[in-house]
């Protein structure tokens, strides 16, 4: 139920040193200019270092011979480093943003076009919330901790710089410096056990929030006519303390470690300030050299709490990473082996002796034949998955047989160019799919290039084309998301249009369960009378006229051919279809509804 | 209209609020009041000056520790042995103090936060709850899902760290100056000053400037999302139709303009002149107090006051960083302010009529020559509609989608006011009704059935608390009672659970029993959803003839059955009556209504008329 916390089928692991390799791959495109950032990094960083060792010199000549043409010297070249630094940063942070910008554009299309070549079998596994989140989210995180990296490796080098000088000005003061780094990594381990708990616990506690919040207004209109406002808002009560508590828990535990970090550095400033005092009074060395060493704190805890407080943003980038390299790895299932590019094709097709399954041991179709000629319209009839749709899935080659073969005229579609292929077959699905886009370019999606009034035959071809002047504005009215601006059954006019327009040689049509209005039934009547004129039709059947009016019906059974034959045919003989025809058909025959009132009221 | 306008400025219409609204007014004050009143709200008050009181002192002990810093290096200079200890025992003190001092704090900056976080949720939620049906209808769920989590969420960011944040950071640039002032000669404060002055200068440009950016980036980070989820929604259509590379490409245009806005940002904030104003405030700092040292003699101004006032320079550093990206996430923070505020100040048009007319409806209903438009829109969804209703009676609505018929069932109930024309109940127009009294008799059966993830038996009872009995009843006039035995747990199931997904008419069926259980006057049954199989559609029809017994019921159907069957069958095209009649009336004048019957059943018009005789 918690969103998010589980692992995906196509999730592996990879090496800490595998991944940080598969990222500097992104980054071999951009070699030069990655050189060019680096190089200004690394001045950039021994400039700042430099300002608090010049300081220290100054202070230095102050306390001992106070040459002020000396001091005046050092003082212009403090100058210019602030201002150089600067620049240099400033050339840096503009080319690596530069840069980072097209890694992450190069790792969203690599992903994008990862995820569109696969099989629809990968869509079924895998929700397409998470693949969005993966393709966008993930690869802005990744370029996040590229960025947080070169901050880190530019203080590093400061820091690294300054320990050096450090050693060599006073050993003892060194060591107490470096008293801090194992106080700081003991806190740090210490506290990422219970910060990550308590974050997740956190994010639970939202996740349940968002639910009901979900929940409550999906229900709202009951909630509303049966006046139960109040025992929504109790439950919401609960819910929301309930995250409050836990986060603010949370808040609390991520609160401590500024706090205790800042405490390690003042205890170290006391040893410091104590330790230097006593060398200072000693004559052991100069208090220009102690101001270094107290300065010196500062830019030493400065990249330790960066790295305490984006830690977690760092560990996110990195199974970040992890994420989104597994998503573009992740191998397509349909293979073509030759790539024959077919002229129009006849619609001749044929099934030989074809295995498929969807998972291992659940067989759909073991040694499945079947032959459909050219022009016919064959339905299919039969039990929730008795594999009525598999068939048509198989044909659209959007899910890999295991054996046997299909032909369509007469050659294996393994061996047709996917896409030519894919382009003579028009599939029309179960629900109507739309894009938030007009009307007209729903109709043309798949020829782009088509005029109006190849819209509009298209149109008058499957269902008229009267009840577009009844939307607000014609061909270009605005669908909605899926389509959700138009009922059902204009979704479904408009999917036929869009076939008819891409005039395929085979059409394949998964006949919607969901009833429309009568009216709009009338005229889906109508545009499949026509769709299916003079091509080879493969329907899946829920509709009693559809039945009635094709060629053939072959009833399916646990993926075998039962019986077949037309509607007729098989109601005289008694079998299968007889019953199923009063499983799924009696309800829509004219006599059912002139029963219906006897029907109901005898069995109340 | 003048008069509605007149009653919603005086008082708030709400349908339902669980007590007094503290916020009410600050919601109408704008963002900022709100926020305001709600970080000063009731105790919040009190931590909020412990909180500002913690700030100010440790910026003040940090400060202090730089001029004992420096003090200390003065003595040690002149060779006084003895207060080495005394300093390093107060720093040491100091140094343990003050973190405590900002846990303290800081912890205390949680509490508000998070009290803010869950304070404007249960704001939002019941404000949510008080809003009518046609609010709800026009809103989608996903978007109030990301108001409540998303939205609100930032509003704890606002406080910590954003306000937070910009006011420790407003200390630690106010602070140091005032040390400065009162240890070291005053004509120091000279870098400090300038660089605070050209810093908020330079800061407020700086957010001018950075703000279009974010708007930008998140725009088309929204736009990446949009299209790969919608490329991916429709897959089948996409490969079906062999449209990927143009697929990639639409979702490749947003991730390069998001890529752009990424650019510039970066560039804006390369260019982000606070640190070398800062870098330079140092060095001329450092400059300005070794040159009072060589004026001065080491007596008056001593090294160790360069290393303290040095120091306290450095204190800068602080608000400098910080302003990089606070200002922008506050800014940020506001806009959800902003957008939940929207979104609950927004009116509905209905009033409650509280000391109208509260009785037993007997369920006769007569629209009057009404006339309806959505409000916003021009396009009238029902014109010129007369109909008489007569209590007990079955009427069918049937008409394509969009021609009026939800619409026309909802006026009734008064979820929206309409623009000419009355209606009805009872001979009473139905502003005069008590809204709760209305309301209350009149129930619907929507198309989507809604059930809450709750078992079965509560979402019967929903509506009015009963017995078990009583709940076995109502489910077998539903004719819901068998297959709710055939869960694994009975009435006792969760809705949602594993083994418990129920299909669209076993949904309506519990509908339907819960309406049997509250038992309206009168009643709207959408009923659109469609039955595969012969055995469910006996049941529906079955279910659907007891609860009409006895009450006046609207039925938008798509059953050609009840359409058979009802007393009254009115076609609505275009938002008007087109035909209105019994069945074997229209058959013989409707031609559209004929159209369905011959096309739907292959027959032709005398087939149909002569299967009537014969049956």
């Amino acid at each position: 139920m918690w969103v998010g916390l589980e692992a995906e089928e196509y999730d592996r692991e990879f090496s800490d040193r595998a991944l940080i390799k598969r990222i500097l791959q992104y980054f071999s495109p951009y070699k030069r200019p990655m050189g060019f950032v680096v190089f200004l990094l690394t001045i950039a960083s021994l400039s700042s270092s430099l300002i608090p060792i010049l300081t220290t010199i100054v202070l230095n000549n102050i306390e001992t011979n106070r040459n002020v043409v000396y001091i005046i010297f050092v003082i212009t070249l403090t100058f210019t480093l602030n201002i150089l630094g600067w620049v240099f940063n400033y050339f840096r942070r503009r080319k690596i943003s530069t840069i980072i910008g097209d890694v992450v554009l190069d790792l969203r299309r690599d992903a994008g076009e990862a995820v569109l070549n696969h099989d629809l079998s990968f869509f079924d596994r895998n929700p397409i919330g998470k693949i969005v989140s993966r393709t966008n989210t993930d690869s802005r995180d990744v370029g996040q901790i590229v960025e947080l990296s070169l901050d880190l490796v530019s203080s590093f080098f400061i820091v690294i710089f300054l320990l050096v000088i450090m050693v060599f000005m006073n050993i003892m003061l060194f060591f107490a410096t470096l008293i801090s780094f194992p106080l700081f990594f003991i806190i740090a381990l210490s506290y990422r056990k219970i910060a990550r708990r308590r974050a997740l616990l956190g994010q639970r506690a939202l996740a349940s929030v968002n639910a009901y919040v979900k929940e409550s207004f999906s229900g709202i209109q009951i909630a509303k006519t049966f006046r139960q406002e109040q025992k929504l808002y109790e439950t919401f009560n609960e819910v929301n303390d309930t995250s409050y508590r836990v986060n603010l828990r949370r808040g609390f535990v991520f609160s401590v470690v500024w706090p205790a970090l800042s405490m390690i550095q003042g205890l170290v400033l006391t040893l410091i300030v104590f330790l230097g005092g006593s060398r200072v009074l000693d004559g052991t060395i100069s208090i220009g050299d102690l101001n270094l060493f107290l300065s010196g704190l500062g830019f030493l805890f400065f990249p330790l709490l960066s790295i305490a407080s984006f830690w977690p943003v760092f560990q996110t980038g990195m199974a970040a990473s992890e994420r989104i390299f597994a998503l573009i790895d992740a191998l397509p299932l349909i293979v073509q082996n030759d790539n024959i590019k077919p002229p129009k094709l006849n619609g001749e097709i044929e099934f030989r002796n074809v295995n498929f399954r969807y998972e291992a041991s659940k067989e759909v179709f073991q040694n499945f034949n079947l032959k459909i000629d050219s022009g016919e319209s064959l339905a299919i009839v039969g039990h929730t998955g008795a594999g009525k749709s598999s068939l048509a899935k198989l044909l659209a080659r959007f899910y890999e047989f295991q054996e046997g073969d299909i032909l369509v005229d007469g050659i294996s579609i393994k061996s047709y160019d996917l896409n030519e292929y894919r382009k003579q077959i028009g599939i029309i699905p179960q629900t109507p799919f739309l894009w938030a886009d007009s009307l007209e370019n729903n109709i043309k999606y798949c020829c782009k290039n088509a005029t109006e009034e190849a819209v509009f035959n298209a149109l008058d071809n499957s269902s008229g084309s009267d009840w577009i002047g009844d939307l607000p504005n014609g061909l270009k009215t605005y669908t909605g998301e899926r389509g959700c601006l138009l009922s059902m059954g204009q979704r479904q006019l408009v999917v036929f249009a869009r076939v008819l327009l891409e005039n395929p040689s085979i059409l394949i049509l998964d006949e919607a369960t969901a009833s429309v209005d009568p009216f709009t039934e009338t005229k889906i009547q109508d545009a499949l009378q026509k769709t299916i004129e003079g091509r080879t039709s493969i329907i899946i059947a829920h509709r009693l006229w559809t039945v009635r009016h094709v060629d053939r019906i072959i009833v399916l059974d646990h993926g075998e051919i039962v019986e077949e034959g037309n509607h007729d045919e098989l109601m005289a003989k008694g079998g299968t279809y007889a019953e199923l025809y009063n499983t799924y058909f009696r309800h829509q025959s004219l006599e059912y509804i002139e029963k219906m009132k006897e029907i109901v009221e005898n069995k109340t | 209209m003048k008069n509605s306008k007149n009653n919603t400025i005086q008082k708030r219409i709400v349908e339902f609020s669980p007590g007094k609204d503290p916020f009410e007014k600050a919601r109408h004050k704008g963002s900022r009041n709100w926020i305001f009143s709600h970080i000063l709200f009731k105790s919040n008050k009190f931590y909020v000056i412990i909180v500002l009181f913690t700030t100010i002192l440790t910026s003040n002990l940090t400060s202090i520790t730089s001029v004992l810093i420096g003090n200390a290096i003065n003595d040690l200079y002149f060779g006084k042995t003895s207060s080495l200890v005394y300093y390093t025992i107060i720093i040491l003190i100091l140094s343990i103090f003050s973190p405590i001092l900002r846990m303290v704090s800081f912890a205390l900056r949680e509490i508000i936060a998070h009290r803010m976080e869950r304070d404007c949720r249960r704001e939002f939620y019941s404000n949510l709850l008080g809003k009518s049906q046609s609010f709800h209808e026009q809103i989608q769920i996903g978007e109030l899902m990301a108001l409540a989590t998303n939205d609100v969420r930032m509003l704890n960011f606002l406080i910590s760290p954003g306000i937070s944040l910009i006011f420790e950071s407003f200390t630690a640039l106010v602070i140091p100056l005032i040390y400065i002032i009162f240890f070291f000669p005053l004509q120091l404060i000279l870098a400090p000053l300038v660089f605070a002055v050209l810093f908020l200068i330079s800061l407020r440009s700086y957010v001018k400037k950075i703000a279009p950016i974010s708007w930008r980036l998140r725009g088309f980070f929204g736009g990446m999302n949009t299209t790969l989820n919608e490329t991916l929604t429709g897959i089948e259509v996409v490969k079906a139709t062999v449209q990927e590379v143009g697929e990639l490409e639409k979702y490749i245009l947003n991730a390069r303009g998001y890529r752009d806005a990424f650019i510039d940002q970066g560039k804006v904030q390369a260019k982000y002149i606070p640190f070398l104003i800062l870098a330079l405030t140092i060095t001329f700092g450092l400059t300005h107090a070794i040159s009072l040292n060589l004026i001065l003699g080491n007596l008056l101004f001593p090294i160790g006051s360069i290393i303290g006032y040095l120091a306290l320079l450095r204190q800068l550093r602080f608000p400098t960083q910080i302003s990089l990206f606070v200002f922008a996430m506050v800014r940020v923070a506001i806009t959800s302010a902003q957008r939940l505020l929207n979104l609950m100040n927004r009116e509905t048009e209905i009033d409650e009529n509280v000391g109208g007319i509260s009785k037993s409806l007997e369920g006769r209903i007569k629209f009057e020559n009404i006339s309806f438009a959505y409000p916003g829109s021009e396009k009238p969804v029902l014109k010129n509609i007369n109909l008489e209703v007569k209590p007990g009676q079955t009427v069918a609505i049937v008409g394509t989608t969009g021609s009026g018929k939800t619409t026309l069932t909802k006026l009734i109930s008064r979820l929206y006011n309409l623009d000419k024309g009355r209606i009805l109940i009872d001979n009473i127009d139905i502003r005069d009704y008590a809204l709760k009294s209305l309301r209350s008799q009149i129930s619907y059966i929507e198309q989507d059935v809604f059930l809450f993830s709750d078992s079965i038996f509560n979402n019967i009872s929903f509506g009015r608390t009963a017995s078990k009995e009583e709940i076995i009843q109502v489910a077998k006039e539903a004719q819901a009672h068998d297959f709710i035995c055939q869960l694994p747990n009975q009435y006792d199931s969760e809705v949602g659970e594993r083994g418990v997904q129920l299909s669209g008419g076993e949904r309506q069926r519990i509908a339907i029993a819960r309406a049997f259980l509250s038992d309206p006057r009168i009643l709207v049954l959408d009923d659109s959803t469609s039955s595969i199989d012969s055995n469910t559609e006996d049941k529906i029809q079955r279910a659907i003839r007891n609860i009409l017994k006895d009450r006046t019921t609207l039925l938008i159907t798509h059953r050609l059955s009840q359409i058979r069957w009802a007393d009254l069958i009115i076609v609505l095209k275009r938002g008007e009556i087109a035909a209105m009649g019994t069945h074997d009336e229209l058959l013989s004048t409707s031609d559209e209504y004929q159209k369905i019957f011959i096309k739907k059943f292959d027959v032709d018009i005398d087939q149909i008329i002569k299967h009537k005789e014969v049956s």
